[in-house]
């Protein structure tokens, strides 16, 4: 969004004011300045003048220079405590806060742009100082708040107003969210290796009591001690934070499989066991110590990796957080403001300008031009009346409607975008199951290894046998070769979705690197979806304006983009027998007369005689049975970004083609004026498919951009497919990408990103497999003993994920470059 | 030397109840949060009012 301000501005001397809030550019001529750390600085919106001087009102200004990321831009308009109103409500603290005493209660609330210490400060300090808040813990990994309040002195509203004011909407948490999850796993692999830890220092003190006491002859009763202490100690810290592996590895050998924790559960159980018998029968060496700290660091390992997987997982959620605070019902008894736990299916609700849709549902009364661009990207208002279906999400820009709830929660079309997103975050990659498979046999070498390698030094030295075998075993554990895969493209998709590109099949990121070729789509894609009615010529005594309502009735069964020009003249009269032609038109039947809008080819079937267009461009003509009434003239402005993809690509030397339904001298004009020397107009879906399938018997690996849905078989024999999506379609599109955003600088950056995601796995891959072959033969040998082995495996897996880590954090980066880009003089038409 | 059978298990009684401490901590999310606190210290004159019920609350 924020990079369509941006672009305002061509002149680069523009981009050169930053805003002292947000660090976005100020748009030229806009004179707002607040007060940033004593000094006046420019600021680039309202939203930005106010949080900077709140701020500063609060004494608070520090906040700037502890701060060590920007804030994202805030919105025009703030939200105030009327806004919470609903909150207050009983149901709301029954249904989402747990009373701890009498006045006191504790919830959890999610919160928008956290994402530094600072933030967190800034919260604490001027949310904290309310009378009603007993505590305030801002959790920045979690982007949540858990928040004690005695509601009786501070009304929840005040605390969500403050928050609000600052710029941190926040926003009431679901009971049953996935984050208390991961929190309780993160806190139980937290306390398992603080054990270990602590047992690792105490058994390892006691053996090395034993070491030295052993060259000053120490007496017998005391060595003895010595053991029997570390055996107190060693085998309830072994059992308790080993448990996550005996456990895995139970779970993969339940089911018949190799898992990667099978070595690694059976080295520890081994080692303690063998060590208790020992003690037992004091026959000498045990391997208490050896097995507390190969558990520690195994540990330490694992918990750096949960919580990197976990961090990648919290994608964008902007999507769940969007459903309104309150609402405001109609019953028998009147209207009554609810927060969203009071709502059913059913329900009435009033709904005006400025706010937010909470559930899927059709307008009873009124109507109002509602805002979808959460679902679809698209930022121009639809005009939606009595009869027409909403979805939960939409913003009203205008207007007031009476609703009818259809679908609540779960059931709406939002909930299906979040369920699907989780869904791809869940997807196991072709790579990831191949690397499962390979660990899988990887592990059944690994253990024939150990099993072969104890008893040939049973053979040499029987005192030897046990601690090679088991320095066999933890050597090499493909962990690291398992980890390579997913936790690079966990990165990458988190950084992608930062972007707005949504990945379906994370597979693609793999693909992108090897494309030759990219066949674009003109409508929809290089151009913006939603053209513009440029002119209208009337024939004979026809009535520009009921021309225009006609054909805006008409266009209302089309689901070609072409036909979004007239939905600003529907005005909701009914339309019988519509029909949309692929390629060509629409028909229907109004007040008893058929009428036909479309290309000429199709007008001319129906008033049967040629008709020609009146000039150049893209014309449409609408006809009833008597003959021609008017002619349309649409225009389609270039999508944002679309110069810079086009240049980006040829600089990468991917070849491009244009392949277009749309005429000829129209796709022609696109193309001369993007530098794309390979164009066909006037296809049909299958002839697109055809061009695509002749590349890739030419044996080029192609990519198609196109939108959603009028491409959709075209996409589906893409090798990679990237779509621009609308609407309910972003659920519905079947492409591997989908760019969520209005411009298409946004693919830019994923084929940017696509080759170092690649570089990564391969990378990740040939380290993991490097190591674990390397450090066999050593094991093997005798040279390695277990702790320094559990020590390289648990180094192996840390280097993989930050190895990987590094592509999330720079695809975020890569944001400010392509803003740069944007900033400068537009070279394509636009 | 016999000191020893006396002081070993006593350490090994401290760091059960050093344990029970964290697990203490860790329930009640004291590492939730490991940025902000450092914030805090850096901070001359927080507001002396929110400081005591804050204390009060955690004690």
């Amino acid at each position: 969004m924020s990079a369509v301000l941006s672009n305002d501005g061509p002149d680069p001397a523009a981009a050169s004011i930053a805003c002292g809030h947000c660090g976005e550019p100020v748009p030229q001529g806009l004179k707002l300045y607040a007060k940033v750390a004593g000094e006046s600085q420019p600021m680039c919106c309202n939203g930005c003048q106010t949080i900077a001087t709140l701020i500063d009102g609060a004494g608070l200004g520090r906040y700037y220079d502890f701060r060590d990321a920007l804030p994202q831009r805030p919105d025009e308009t703030i939200q105030s405590q009327e806004d919470f109103l609903a909150w207050d409500r009983n149901a709301v603290l029954d249904h989402h806060a747990r009373r701890i005493r009498p006045g006191q209660v504790e919830l959890a609330l999610v919160l928008e742009n956290v994402h530094c210490a600072a933030c967190s400060w800034l919260i604490r300090r001027f949310v904290g100082e309310l009378p009603g808040v007993e505590s305030l813990q801002v959790d920045i990994a979690d982007g949540r708040a858990m928040l004690r309040l005695n509601p009786e002195r501070t009304p929840l509203s005040e605390v969500a107003a403050r928050l609000a004011s600052l710029g941190y909407g926040p926003h009431l948490d679901t009971p049953e969210a996935g984050q208390d999850r991961d929190r309780d796993q993160r806190h139980e692999m937290l306390k398992a290796l603080v054990v270990a830890g602590l047992g690792m220092m105490q058994v390892m003190s006691f053996a090395l009591a034993g070491y030295i006491g052993a060259m000053q002859d120490i007496d017998a009763t005391s060595e003895r001690f010595f053991q029997l202490i570390s055996m107190v100690v060693a085998v309830p810290v072994a059992l308790y934070s080993g448990r996550i592996f005996y456990r895995s590895a139970w779970r993969t050998l339940k089911s018949g499989r190799m898992g990667m924790d099978v070595p690694v559960a059976l080295a520890m159980l081994l080692a303690l066991l063998s060590s208790i018998v020992i003690t037992w029968l004091d026959a000498g060496e045990t391997y208490f110590d050896s097995v507390v700290m190969f558990i520690f660091f195994l540990l330490l390992g694992r918990y750096a990796v949960l919580v990197a997987r976990q961090k990648a997982g919290r994608l964008h959620s902007a999507l769940a957080r969007a459903l309104p605070t309150q609402v405001r019902r109609l019953s028998q008894k009147g209207s009554e403001l609810v927060s969203m736990v009071e709502l059913q299916v059913g329900d009435r609700l009033q709904i005006s300008t400025g706010e937010t849709i909470a559930a899927d549902g059709t307008i009873l009364k009124g109507h109002a031009r509602i805002d979808e661009s959460l679902l679809s990207g698209e930022s121009i208002p639809s005009k939606r009346q009595a009869g027409d279906a909403v979805m939960a999400g939409s913003l009203i820009r205008d207007g007031q409607i009476e609703l009818r709830i259809d679908q609540l929660g779960q059931n709406t079309t939002l909930s299906g975008i979040v369920r699907l997103l989780d869904q791809a975050r869940q997807f196991r990659p072709r790579m990831a199951q191949l690397a499962d498979r390979v660990a899988g046999v990887f592990v059944t070498v690994v253990l024939s290894a150990a099993a072969v390698t104890g008893l040939i030094w049973w053979q040499i030295d029987a005192t030897h046998a046990l601690p090679v075998a088991l320095a066999v075993l933890v050597v090499s554990c493909p962990c690291a070769l398992a980890l390579g895969t997913p936790v690079a493209l966990a990165s990458a998709t988190r950084g992608l979705a930062r972007l707005g590109i949504l990945i379906h099949r994370p597979d693609a990121l793999e693909a992108l690197p090897r494309l030759t070729h990219l066949v674009l789509d003109k409508t929809g894609t290089l151009t913006q979806s939603r053209p513009e009615l440029i002119e209208t010529r009337v024939i004979g005594d026809m009535d520009p304006s009921r021309a225009r309502r006609l054909a805006g009735r008409l266009e209302r069964v089309s689901r070609h983009p072409l036909g979004l020009a007239f939905s600003p003249f529907d005005d909701g009269a009914p339309v019988t027998d519509g029909l949309s032609v692929t390629a060509s038109g629409v028909s229907g039947v109004i007040e008893g007369q058929a009428y036909r809008l479309g290309k000429a080819g199709f007008i001319e079937t129906m008033i049967g005689e040629p008709v020609t267009e009146p000039g150049q461009g893209q014309w449409l003509a609408l006809a009833n049975e008597q003959g021609l009434l008017a002619w349309f003239l649409l225009d389609l402005p270039l999508r944002q970004g679309a110069a810079e993809l086009v240049q980006q690509l040829q600089a990468s030397g991917k070849t491009l083609w244009l392949a277009s339904g749309d005429r000829f001298a129209n796709v022609e004009a696109l193309a001369t004026s993007l530098g794309i020397q390979n164009y066909h107009a006037e296809l049909s879906p299958e002839e697109k498919l055809a061009l695509m399938r002749k590349l890739q018997a030419e044996g080029a690996t192609v990519a198609m951009i196109g939108d959603g849905i009028n491409d959709a078989p075209v996409l589906a024999g893409a090798d990679v497919s990237m779509a621009l999506a609308e609407g309910a379609d972003i659920a519905r599109t079947q492409a591997d990408l989908v760019v969520t955003g209005p411009g298409l600088d946004r693919l830019g950056s994923a084929l940017a990103l696509a080759p170092r995601v690649r570089r990564t796995i391969i990378q990740n891959l040939s380290w993991a497999l490097g190591y674990n072959l390397l450090a066999l033969p050593f094991a093997m040998a005798g040279l390695i003993p277990p702790w320094l082995a559990a020590i390289g495996m648990s180094a192996s897996s840390l280097i993989v994920v930050l190895n990987a880590r590094r592509l999330g954090n720079e695809s975020t980066k890569a944001q400010s470059p392509s803003r740069m880009m944007l900033a400068s003089p537009p070279a394509g038409p636009s | 030397m016999s000191i020893i059978y006396v002081l070993i298990p006593l350490s090994i009684i401290l760091m059960i109840l050093a344990i029970g401490f964290f697990f203490w901590a860790v329930k009640n999310n004291q590492f939730d949060d490991l940025d902000t606190p450092a914030l805090d210290v850096l901070d001359d004159d927080p507001p002396a009012r929110n400081r005591n019920e804050t204390s009060d609350d955690q004690a």
